[in-house]
């Protein structure tokens, strides 16, 4: 028997997974078992098992032409730490109790480093036009070899510094540039940390100003595009001097709200009636805001001044041409 | 050599009323062309409404581009028949009735109905005669009259596409329905101004004037728009009748054969490139509005290319060898698309617009200005509307076949590549056929010379395919743009 494949050492951080591998190779197929020998003095060599460790440890292991085998722990503790052996035999006597000092198994080792979760603060400060992110590693476990700032999958900003803490600066408002930013402190792990920039609902109308035809559906639409998503939606329109809450009782409003859109339908527009202004209100944790949608409802009957207009004056036309040939017919030899 | 005015009255005025006409063809042309184009700003909203894919709307377009294209045959029966004015006059109200009753519809294939086929049929209405009566009334300055005309379908695209936002956002897509099918009743306006006008008239002077000539001269007398009445004799056979509407014997003609291959290959990369621009340029990364305005300086070069063409193509070099002319400007468009995958940059894609409406508006204005130079004012008629039929199933073909490229690629480059090559082919293709042609014309025109020292000069209309010189000998010669002044003189000796 023999290894084609051996298990590579790693390090991780407290509470991410590892995986380590195994593949070896034999006539007949060698059996692969994993050992564990913690970091502790006092701890002797253990055999671990699928489902040890209160069910953290997966093992997965196949055995066609060659034999292979996957450990996974998750869920890391400190007490994870120690020298992981894959062991491989195909000699038959070998889970024999009496015949064990004669088996032969072989072995390959890989250990692994659980680090401690380093405790990452992140913060932001506005001034002058300008915010400020920042994210501090409070006690360092290993050496940090860059960062990285990382917002809506788009990297802002990298660099290679080895410090403990790291900035970025941009211009602009917190309420246009509300939303998740990752600092990643790049190295052998990587850590990352979050900072989060909320905001009260920056509401803003997709048209200010709609238009329906009568007893067709109008359809007005407000947008918060900033971060946290809003909770509550609410329409109200504003007619008479009365601003009423929309609701759905009549049948003839259907309000369709998502955490970053609202709409609001009006089935068979009246032009009485639906004619107005319409505010859209949204509430999150932080606080309120809303836009307002001017809605104009077409007669039916818009279009057909300038259809009938267009079609007098072809009538015209049409005529004129005529007539003016008819006159010219007699005079004239036709070419 | 000016037309003569007492006694020797030839046919094509080529000025005069024919201005008019021309007014007439611009518009009538420029709504064919522009019109399906202009109505892609409504689809989104109408997508909306009737809930329907992206897909299934696109298909009123292509019905429409079909019907367009595909009644061209049934256009030139009716023009064979009654003439263009009637022809177009219906054709306008046609369209005008299928777009008001487009705006009543009240689902995609009624719109299916509407917009697509009925409109379409009476755009085709519209297309074909505006394009035969610029061959009736002009001759001397035909490619001129031609690139003026056809200058009409950017120049609406321009008109049409600001206009139709406007509509769209002041009456919404039923009302604008509704006043787009009044404004397509300007076709009647435009048909009211196709005056007739019948070589048959002209004939009746030069057979007066010039006796001798081929008998069968004799019965062009009779008045009727076309010349295609040669076959009216012995209509007994129903394939002579249905030759006198639509002249099937034109497969037999060599010109018009080649043309025929020539366009239908060319058009299979013609329309693709204009339909992907701007999603390739959206693709490279310019914003919309950039690559709208790319589109725009597209239509703008093209509306001054055209007229420009017609005017080089009216010259007294360009004219005689007008299908080397036009094989060069294919030629030319393939080239810009096989280069256009070079430009990466917005500039040069300002650049290929340029260049590549300089080539669109140069191809569109000689489009059927070759096609008459082939087969003569008589024959055109059933000539354009064999070929539109056609061409009809290669227009179709061009973008999705493009569209299908870019998908399995992923990669718009092959696309244009495809185009650049296929047009690079069909102009090829067409100057060494041409070349041959021309030879081959000079041929037979020597041995009509040959034949025509022989008192009989009898010819036949199917003979002697250079039937602008044949014009010639019937109307008088000096109608002969630019060539042979020799022979006219001699026939003019014949003649008296």
């Amino acid at each position: 028997a023999g290894f084609i494949k051996s298990p590579l050492s790693q390090k991780r951080l407290a509470q991410d997974s590892v995986e380590l591998y195994c593949e070896a190779i034999g006539n007949p197929i060698p059996e692969i078992q994993w050992w564990f020998e913690g970091n502790d003095p006092n701890e002797t060599h253990a055999q671990l098992w699928d489902g040890a460790r209160q069910d953290r440890v997966k093992i997965n292991a196949t055995y066609n032409l060659h034999s292979t085998s996957t450990i996974s722990i998750a869920n890391l503790t400190a007490d994870d730490s120690g020298m992981y052996e894959c062991r491989a035999s195909n000699d038959p006597d070998r889970n024999h109790l009496s015949k064990s000092p004669k088996v032969k198994w072989i072995r390959s080792q890989a250990n692994v480093f659980v680090i401690e979760r380093p405790d990452i603060a992140g913060n932001f400060l506005v001034g002058d036009g300008k915010v400020t992110l920042w994210c501090n590693m409070s006690e360092p476990q290993h050496t940090i070899t860059g960062h990285k700032w990382i917002h809506k999958e788009k990297t802002l900003k990298e660099d290679n510094e080895p410090g403990a803490s790291t900035s970025y600066t941009f211009e602009g408002t917190v309420e246009e540039h509300s939303g998740i930013y990752e600092c990643i402190f790049e190295g052998n792990p990587q850590t990352r940390g979050q900072v989060n920039i909320s905001v009260p609902p920056q509401v803003t109308a997709y048209k200010k100003s709609e238009h329906g035809n009568e007893g067709d559906t109008g359809v007005l639409t407000c947008k918060n595009p900033s971060f946290p998503a809003v909770t509550t939606w609410s329409w109200h329109k504003s007619g008479h001097g009365v601003s009423a809450r929309l609701e759905n009782a009549s049948g003839r409003y259907i309000i369709k709200s998502s955490g970053n859109k609202t709409e609001l339908r009006i089935l068979k527009l009246d032009i009485e009636q639906d004619t107005g202004d319409y505010f859209c209100n949204a509430t999150n944790p932080l606080g309120t805001g809303d836009a307002t949608v001017n809605l104009r409802v077409r007669s039916r009957l818009a279009a057909l001044w300038p259809f009938l207009g267009i079609v007098a004056e072809v009538l015209v036309l049409v005529t004129i041409i005529f007539i003016y040939e008819k006159r010219r017919k007699p005079d004239e030899v036709p070419d | 050599p000016a037309p003569a005015e007492a006694g020797r009255v030839p046919g094509p005025p080529d000025g005069g009323w024919g201005w008019m006409v021309l007014l007439g063809a611009f518009v009538s042309i420029g709504f064919a062309y522009a019109f399906p184009k202009g109505l892609a700003i409504f689809f989104k909203e109408i997508q909306d409404f009737f809930g329907t894919s992206y897909s299934e709307i696109a298909w009123v377009s292509s019905i429409m581009l079909a019907t367009t294209y595909g009644a061209g045959p049934i256009s030139s029966i009716l023009v064979n028949r009654y003439g263009s004015r009637p022809v177009v006059m219906f054709g306008g109200l046609l369209c005008g009735v299928g777009m008001i009753s487009a705006a009543f519809c009240t689902s995609i294939l009624q719109l299916y109905i509407c917009v697509g086929f009925i409109t379409g049929f009476g755009l085709a209405l519209n297309l074909q005669p505006s394009v035969i009566i610029i061959g009736k009334y002009f001759l001397k300055r035909r490619p001129l009259a031609n690139g003026l005309a056809m200058a009409g379908s950017p120049v609406m695209l321009c008109t049409l596409a600001p206009l139709n936002q406007f509509l769209f956002d002041n009456f919404g897509w039923r009302g604008s329905f509704l006043i787009l099918g009044a404004i397509l009743l300007n076709c009647c306006v435009a048909g009211a101004l196709f005056r007739p006008i019948g070589p048959g008239t002209a004939q009746v002077k030069t057979q007066v004037t010039e006796e001798g000539k081929d008998a069968l001269k004799g019965k062009i007398t009779e008045d009727g728009p076309m010349e295609s009445k040669t076959e009216e004799e012995g209509e007994k056979d129903c394939f002579e009748k249905v030759n006198q509407y639509l002249d099937f014997s034109l497969f037999k003609h060599r010109g018009f054969l080649i043309y025929l291959i020539g366009n239908v290959l060319m058009f299979l990369g013609f329309f693709a490139p204009i339909v992907f621009l701007a999603p390739y340029a959206k693709h490279t990364g310019v914003d919309e509005y950039s690559a709208a305005f790319l589109l725009s300086i597209l239509a703008i070069v093209d509306m001054v290319a055209r007229p420009a063409t017609g005017i080089i193509a009216n010259s007294r070099w360009v004219r005689p060898r007008i299908q080397y002319f036009f094989s060069f400007a294919i030629a030319f468009n393939g080239a810009c698309h096989l280069l256009c995958p070079l430009a990466s940059s917005y500039t040069g894609l300002i650049v290929y617009s340029s260049f590549f409406g300089l080539a669109f508006g140069m191809v569109c204005a000689m489009l059927f200005e070759t096609l008459m130079d082939l087969v003569g004012a008589a024959r055109f008629t059933s000539a354009v509307g064999l070929v539109t039929i056609a061409e009809c199933c290669t227009i179709l073909l061009g973008p999705p076949i493009g569209g299908i490229l870019i998908d399995t690629f992923g990669d718009y480059k092959y696309m244009f590549i495809k185009c650049g090559s296929v047009m690079v082919l069909a102009g090829t293709f067409l100057f060494i056929m041409n070349y041959y042609n021309y030879r081959m014309l000079a041929k037979e025109e020597k041995e009509r010379k040959a034949k025509e020292e022989d008192p009989k000069s009898v010819r036949t209309e199917n003979e002697g395919q250079k039937n602008w010189n044949k014009d010639s000998t019937q109307d008088g010669p000096e109608l002969e743009p630019l060539k042979e002044k020799g022979e006219g003189l001699k026939k003019e000796m014949n003649g008296t």
